[in-house]
C-alpha cells in the first residue's frame, strides 16, 4: 500500500493536484512514517508554497541544512513566483485543465476542469465531472472530497470499493495507450523497464517485447480476467490472457530504436502530438525511476534525477534493485517475506538491502537472459508465488488465484515469461490497493457523512481509524470539526488541540478551532492561536480568520472586519471568511454589507450553513419574520443536528404566530442537545407570550438548575410572578436577577418592573 | 471589567480628569455615524480634531461663548455617558470650566439636561446623561449638544481634545426581553 500511495502522491504533484498529494502524503506518513515519506510530504507542502510546513518537516528530520542547500531555489521560488498569476490556483488549474484536456483526456484533469467549474457555479457539471474522474481513478481524495462538499457524494463504500480496487488494479498495469486511464506511474514503470532493459544490451529482445507485451492490455480485456475471476477456469483465463499478450506483437518494434527520454512516447502512441512535451515529462518520469534504478545502471540514472529526489536517490538506489525488469523476482522474492504493508515495493517504494541483494543476485542472473534458466527461474518462482498467494488476503484470493491460475499456463505456454512473476506480485499490488482502498473508505465516508452534518455517524466512522491514522492532523480536524457542527464546544476544543500536537503547521480547520475558542470566551488561547497562525503563515486566509476572531471576542467590531477582510482578499473563495466578514456587518448594525457578505459566502458554496443563518438572523432584526423562517429552514435543513438553529427557528415561527410548531421545534432543540440552556429559556418564553404560565414557571424551576447564573431566567421568573400578582416571589426574583449583574438596559428594565410592582400591567407599557 | 469613574454630586460641580479612558464593556461608542458641527473653529483646528482619537490636536472656537458642539444622530438613540478629554495644563485659560449638555430633536427645542463644572481638570472627564430614576436610565434623543458656557481664567475660545459619546449595547439576539449574562447562554446563543 505504500508504494500505491507513493505513487499517487507523485502523480498528484506532477498534475498540480496538490491537495490530493498533501492529503495522500499525510495518510502515508501517519501510516509508514519513515524519513523518505516524510521528505515527500516536504515536498508536498513546497510545491503548495508551504515553505513552513516544509521547514518544520524536514526540520523533525535533522534535514535542515541539507535542506536550506539543495532546496535553496525552492525556498525562493514561491517567494518569487508571487506576484506570478500561476500562484493564484484558479487561474493555475482553469491553465493546466484546459491545456491538458485538450490534450490528454487524463482523469486528473477531469478533476481540475470540475473544479474551474465548481467555482464557476455550474454544480451539476462539476458533480458529474468529479463523479467521472472518480470512476476513473478512485484514489483521486481531492475529487471524493469536492463531490462531498458540493453535497453530492455517494456512500463512500461504493466509491472505494472492490470494484474501484479493480480499476486501480487495472490501471496500475495498464497504462492505458488509448485510453483515458492513463496513469504515469505505469508509463514511468514501461519507462524504466525500456530504459533499462535497453541499457542493458544483453536483455534478449523478446524479453523486452514480453516486458512490454504486458502492459499492451486494452482495459476491456483485462476487466475480462478479472471477471474471469475465481480460478475455476484457469485454461480459458489463461487463453485470454494469451490473446491479451499475444496481440500488442507489432508493439515492441516501437519500443527500440528510441533514445530513453522520448521512451514515454512509445508507449502512449497518443503521446505523440506532445512530442515537446515530453522531454520535461521524461525528465519528471526520470526523477522516479532514478528511485527505481537498476542495479547494474545507478550511475547513468543518478545523473539524470537532477530535481527534488537528488537527495534520496543515492539511498534508494542502493536499497532498489532492479526494480523494472526485475521486479518479478524482486518482489517475488519480497512477497515471501509475507508482511502486508511494506514487503512490496512494485513502484519504487523501499525495500530492505536483504532483499536487495538477493534481488540484485536474482536480477544478475536474469539478466543474463537465458530462456531457459528464467524460465526454471520461474518455475522456482511460481512455487513461491503460489506461496505468496496463500499469505493474500482471502479478499484478494480470487484475483490472484486467478492470476495464479494464469500464470501457471503461460508458464507453461511461454518461455521466458516474467509475467507470472508480474501476476503474481500483483496480488501484492491488488493488496496494497484494497487496504489503500479501505482506509480511503473509511475516511471518505466520515468525510461525506460531517458534510452532510451527520456529524455523530461521523465520528463513529473516524473512531474505526486505526490508530496512527486517527492521530493525524487532518483526521482530527474533521473529528474537531463534527463536535463543533454538533455545538459540542469542549470536544472540539480537544480534538483541535490534539491536531494542534500532531502537525502544528497544519492550517485545515484552524478557522473552525479559533471559532471553538471563540464560543467558549478562551480570550487567551485564542490569540495565543492567531499569533501562531499569522506567525506561520501570513499568507493564509484561516490565520486572519483567528485573528479576526481574537478581536471580535473582545467586542472590538471594526478591526475584526478588517481582518476577516484580509482573509477575503487573500483567497476570495474561502466561504468561512465572508460568513465571518457578514457576522461583524451585523454587529456593527450594518445590515445591507452583512447581507451582502453572506450572499458572496453562499455563492461560494450553498451548504454553508452559517451564512443561511446570518441572514436568518439579519430578517429576523429587521422583523422580515417570513424571511428569517425561510432562511432558518434552509439552515436546518443543511445542518439538522444543530440544537442553536432548531432554536432559532423556533423562534422565527413564533414571531410568526405559528406557536406551535415553535413548541415542537423548541422540544426538539431541547433534546437533541441537552446541555444548551437556551431551547428551554426560548421555550418558556413562548409560553410566557401565550400566557401559560404555569408551564413556563416548571420550565423556568428545571432551567435554573442547568444555569443558576443567569439573570434572564430571574428576571423571566420574576416577570411571571408579577402577573400573578405574587410581589414577595416577585421582588425576590428580580433581586436575584438584578445581583447577577445583567447589563444597563435589563438593569433599567428590572428596576422599573420592581417600582411598578404594585402597579397593574396595564399601566407598564414596555415590561 | 472597567468601572466608571466617580461621578460629581447631583449637579456634576468639580469633576477631576482621568489619565485613562475606561468604560463599561456593555457601552460602546455612538457617535460614530453621527453628524457632528461645532458653532465656530479657527482654520486648522475644525471639527475634526474633536474625533481623530488623537489628544495632542485639538478643536479650537473662535467666536463668542457659547461655544457649541453639535451632535445630531440618523434616528433617536440611547444614549448614556460623554466623556471629554480636556488638559488645564497645556490649554490653561482656553480649558473650559463650565459645560451644559443639551438635548432634544433638533435645534429649535432643546432642552438642557445637565451641567458640569470643571475645575483644572486633565485627561477624561465623564459626564453621565442618566437620572436617577431607573426610568431614566438612558437618553432618548435625536441630538445632543454640549455647550461651554465659560472658560478657565475667563478665556474667551476654547480648547476640547475629544469627545465620545456612548449609549448601551444593542441585544445581540434580537426579540429577547434580556440579555444573557451567564457563559453557557452566551455560548449557545449564535451560530458563528
Amino acid at each position: 500500500m505504500e508504494t500505491l500511495l507513493i505513487d499517487c502522491v507523485q502523480s498528484s504533484l506532477r498534475h498540480f493536484m496538490l491537495r490530493n498529494a498533501i492529503f495522500l502524503c499525510e495518510r502515508l506518513c501517519a501510516d509508514f512514517p519513515s524519513e523518505l515519506n516524510s521528505q515527500l510530504l516536504a515536498i508536498c507542502y513546497l510545491h503548495n508554497n508551504q515553505a513552513y510546513c516544509a521547514y518544520h518537516i524536514l526540520k523533525a528530520l535533522f534535514y535542515i541544512q541539507k535542506f536550506m542547500a539543495i532546496y535553496n531555489s525552492h525556498l525562493v521560488w514561491p517567494q518569487n513566483m508571487k506576484g506570478h498569476k500561476w500562484l493564484n490556483p484558479a487561474t493555475c488549474l482553469q491553465f493546466h485543465a484546459f491545456r491538458w484536456i485538450f490534450l490528454l483526456k487524463l482523469k486528473q484533469h477531469y478533476a481540475l476542469l470540475s473544479l474551474m467549474q465548481r467555482y464557476t457555479d455550474r454544480r451539476k457539471s462539476a458533480v458529474d465531472h468529479f463523479k467521472r474522474a472518480l470512476s476513473m481513478d478512485p484514489l483521486l481524495w481531492a475529487a471524493y472530497e469536492e463531490l462531498c462538499v458540493l453535497g453530492a457524494a455517494e456512500e463512500a463504500n461504493g466509491v472505494f470499493s472492490e470494484a474501484a480496487a479493480l480499476c486501480i488494479w487495472q490501471q496500475l498495469l495498464n497504462p492505458g495507450s488509448n485510453t483515458p486511464n492513463l496513469q504515469i506511474t505505469n508509463e514511468d514503470h514501461v519507462v524504466v523497464l525500456n530504459k533499462t532493459l535497453g541499457s542493458e544490451e544483453m536483455s534478449p529482445r523478446q524479453l523486452k517485447s514480453m516486458q512490454g507485451n504486458i502492459f499492451r492490455d486494452t482495459p476491456g480485456n483485462h476487466v475480462a480476467v478479472f471477471s474471469g475471476g475465481p480460478s475455476s477456469q484457469p485454461s480459458s483465463g489463461g487463453s485470454s490472457n494469451i490473446s491479451l499478450y499475444g496481440t500488442p506483437s507489432p508493439m515492441p518494434a516501437q519500443l527500440y530504436g528510441v533514445a530513453p527520454p522520448p521512451l514515454c512516447r512509445n508507449v502512449q502512441p497518443n503521446l505523440n502530438i506532445l512530442g515537446g512535451e515530453s522531454s520535461p515529462k521524461s525528465k519528471i518520469n526520470t526523477t522516479l525511476q532514478g528511485s527505481r534504478r537498476k542495479l547494474l545502471d545507478e550511475g547513468k540514472l543518478r545523473k539524470v534525477s537532477g530535481r527534488l529526489f537528488s537527495d534520496s536517490e543515492p539511498r534508494r538506489s542502493t536499497r532498489l534493485a532492479g526494480e523494472a525488469a526485475n521486479t518479478n523476482s524482486n518482489s517475488l522474492q519480497v512477497g515471501t517475506n509475507g508482511s502486508g504493508h511494506s514487503s512490496t515495493r512494485y513502484f519504487g517504494g523501499l525495500s530492505s538491502s536483504s532483499k536487495l541483494i538477493s534481488a540484485a543476485i536474482r536480477s544478475g542472473t536474469f539478466c543474463k537472459g537465458q530462456p531457459s534458466a528464467s524460465e526454471s527461474f520461474d518455475e522456482g518462482r511460481r512455487s513461491e508465488s503460489f506461496d505468496d498467494s496463500r499469505l493474500d488476503n482471502t479478499a484478494t484470493t480470487s484475483s490472484s488465484a486467478s492470476l495464479f491460475a494464469d500464470d501457471g499456463s503461460l508458464e507453461r505456454e511461454r518461455t521466458g515469461q516474467q509475467m507470472g512473476g508480474v501476476l503474481a506480485h500483483g496480488s501484492r499490488v491488488s493488496s496494497g490497493i484494497l487496504e489503500l482502498l479501505d482506509l480511503l473508505r473509511t475516511l471518505g465516508e466520515g468525510y461525506r457523512l460531517s458534510c452532510m452534518y451527520r456529524c455523530q455517524d461521523a465520528l463513529d466512522i473516524y473512531m474505526k481509524l486505526s490508530h496512527k491514522q486517527y492521530n493525524t492532523g487532518w483526521v482530527l480536524s474533521q473529528v474537531g470539526k463534527a463536535y463543533f457542527e454538533m455545538v459540542d464546544y469542549l470536544e472540539a476544543d480537544q480534538a483541535f488541540t490534539l491536531a494542534r500536537q500532531a502537525s502544528p503547521y497544519s492550517f485545515e480547520g484552524m478557522d473552525i478551532y479559533s471559532t471553538v475558542l471563540f464560543h467558549l470566551k478562551e480570550e487567551m488561547k485564542l490569540s495565543y492561536l492567531a499569533q501562531e497562525l499569522i506567525s506561520t503563515d501570513r499568507l493564509a486566509p484561516q490565520s486572519w480568520c483567528a485573528m479576526g476572531n481574537c478581536y471580535s471576542l473582545q467586542k472590538d467590531h471594526e478591526t475584526a472586519l478588517k481582518n476577516f477582510q484580509r482573509a477575503v482578499q487573500l483567497n476570495s473563495k474561502f466561504a468561512y471568511a465572508h460568513t465571518l466578514c457578514g457576522h461583524e456587518h451585523v454587529a456593527l448594525e450594518d445590515f445591507e454589507n452583512g447581507i451582502k457578505s453572506y450572499q458572496s459566502a453562499l455563492r461560494i458554496n450553498p451548504r454553508h450553513y452559517n451564512s443561511w443563518y446570518g441572514l436568518g438572523m439579519i430578517y429576523l432584526r429587521q422583523e422580515k419574520f417570513e424571511f428569517a423562517e425561510h432562511h432558518f429552514r434552509r439552515a436546518f435543513q443543511i445542518n439538522p443536528c444543530s440544537s442553536v438553529i432548531m432554536c432559532y427557528l423556533g423562534t422565527a415561527l413564533h414571531a410568526l404566530k405559528k406557536s406551535e410548531e415553535a413548541l415542537n421545534m423548541m422540544d426538539k432543540a431541547i433534546i437533541a442537545d441537552k446541555k444548551n440552556p437556551l431551547p428551554m429559556y426560548q421555550k418558556a418564553n413562548i409560553l410566557v407570550s401565550l400566557e401559560k404560565f404555569d408551564e413556563a414557571l416548571k420550565v423556568l424551576e428545571a432551567l435554573k438548575e442547568y444555569a443558576p447564573q443567569e439573570s434572564s431566567v430571574y428576571a423571566l421568573m420574576g416577570k411571571i410572578y408579577k402577573q400573578w400578582n405574587i410581589y414577595e416571589k416577585a421582588m425576590l426574583h428580580f433581586g436575584l436577577a438584578l445581583d447577577l449583574k445583567p447589563s444597563a438596559t435589563d438593569v433599567a428594565t428590572i428596576k422599573l418592573a420592581i417600582e411598578k410592582l404594585h402597579v397593574p400591567d396595564e399601566m407598564v407599557d414596555n415590561l | 471589567m472597567a468601572t466608571e469613574s466617580s461621578e460629581g454630586e447631583e449637579e456634576g460641580k468639580a469633576i477631576g480628569g482621568n489619565q485613562h479612558l475606561v468604560v463599561d464593556d456593555d457601552l460602546r461608542e455612538m457617535a460614530k455615524k453621527a453628524a457632528w458641527s461645532v458653532s465656530s473653529c479657527k482654520t486648522g483646528n475644525g471639527v475634526q480634531f474633536l474625533r481623530d482619537d488623537n489628544l495632542d490636536t485639538y478643536w479650537q472656537s473662535d467666536g463668542a461663548q457659547p461655544h457649541l458642539v453639535n451632535i445630531q444622530f440618523q434616528k433617536k438613540v440611547k444614549l448614556q455617558l460623554v466623556v471629554l478629554y480636556v488638559d488645564f495644563k497645556l490649554d490653561e485659560s482656553y480649558t473650559p470650566s463650565k459645560i451644559s449638555i443639551r438635548a432634544g430633536d433638533g435645534f429649535h427645542n432643546l432642552k438642557e439636561i445637565k451641567t458640569v463644572e470643571l475645575v483644572k481638570p486633565i485627561g477624561w472627564v465623564y459626564v453621565s446623561l442618566s437620572g436617577a430614576d431607573p426610568r431614566e436610565a438612558f437618553l432618548n434623543t435625536f441630538m445632543l449638544q454640549i455647550a461651554v458656557l465659560s472658560n478657565h481664567l475667563n478665556g474667551r475660545d476654547t480648547h476640547v481634545r475629544q469627545i465620545k459619546v456612548y449609549g448601551p449595547r444593542p441585544n445581540p439576539i434580537p426579540h429577547q426581553p434580556f440579555q444573557f449574562t451567564s457563559r453557557e447562554f452566551i455560548t449557545y446563543s449564535c451560530v458563528r
